[in-house]
């Protein structure tokens, strides 16, 4: 069960549109390291999760994501309001357009429709905390190319933080990591899986 | 930046406290200073919300102010405007 709070983690107030960089930016909203995708493969992934500190962990880390999902949501709506049919030619803007106007639709930044395959949940924790910790780092990889191409202050500030994020998201990751090893029967020594593999 | 935005600003910056300090907790269930500190956030914020949602309406729906459907109010949190210019 989720509530809704009428408010974002963090407060986005964009001045100027810039549909270039909107387009980019939506690739956090649906593409392969986005936050669409960090919200299910976590929310997803604690159902097969064997302690208590993992389920939190997956369970909270997930809802947070959901609230990114919304954040990366916001920029790109303030990013392209109120365009001309010029402005949207001259940054490229079109192929979005055509398909979607100016909604807000996960997909990558190449175009590819959010899909399920740029995700894992298998069912095993070490394996599952694994993808999430690399996915940590895919996610702060992408915001650090997204900064790269970013010279507003005002879409730059928010995009550190999300950034920042995933920094603190892959340390907890790591710590349950260390948890669930910790938890390993003394005879388990090769891990097998210990969400299965109960003897 | 009006009044609203510097209120909903300061919540932020206290419940990013909660977030952050709740997630620690998820793996360090055991530390009882940092638990205590996570409680006094929680009352700041509590605070903050009261005064919030008497001026400007609802951020939950259990919000027990008289007039409820405040809640559909602009701005909603991806308007970068305030009310009718929404």
């Amino acid at each position: 069960m989720w509530v809704y709070e009428k408010k974002l983690q963090y407060p986005i107030k964009i001045k100027n549109t810039n549909p270039k960089l909107a387009k980019m930016i939506i690739t956090q909203y649906g593409g392969p390291d986005g936050e669409l995708g960090a919200s299910l493969r976590y929310l997803s992934q604690r159902f097969s999760m064997p302690y208590p500190e993992l389920k939190a962990i997956l369970t909270d880390i997930g809802t947070e994501e959901l609230g990114h999902l919304e954040m990366i949501g916001a920029i790109v709506y303030q990013l392209t309001k109120n365009l001309t049919p010029e402005e949207i030619k001259k940054a490229g803007f079109e192929d979005y357009f055509v398909d979607h106007t100016t909604g807000i639709y996960p997909t990558s930044a190449s175009g590819q429709p959010f899909t399920a395959s740029s995700i894992a949940v298998k069912g095993d924790p070490i394996t599952d905390l694994h993808e999430d910790l690399a996915a940590e780092q895919k996610a702060r990889t992408t915001y650090d190319n997204i900064l790269r191409f970013c010279d507003d202050p005002d879409v730059k500030d928010a995009i550190r933080f999300l950034r920042a994020r995933e920094i603190v998201h892959y340390q907890r990751f790591g710590e349950g990591l260390r948890i669930c090893t910790d938890k390993l029967n003394s005879k388990n020594f090769y891990a097998f899986n210990p969400s299965f593999d109960k003897k | 930046m009006s009044k609203r935005e510097l209120l909903l600003k300061r919540i932020a910056a206290i419940d990013f406290a909660i977030v952050e300090l709740n997630l620690y907790m998820d793996t360090h269930p055991d530390d009882d200073e940092i638990n205590e500190k996570l409680n006094t956030y929680r009352e700041k914020s509590a605070n903050l919300r009261k005064e919030f949602e008497s001026l400007y309406g609802p951020l939950t729906l259990d919000n027990k102010e008289k007039n409820q459907w405040r809640w559909i109010a602009d701005p909603w949190p991806w308007n970068n405007c305030e009310g009718d210019e929404c």
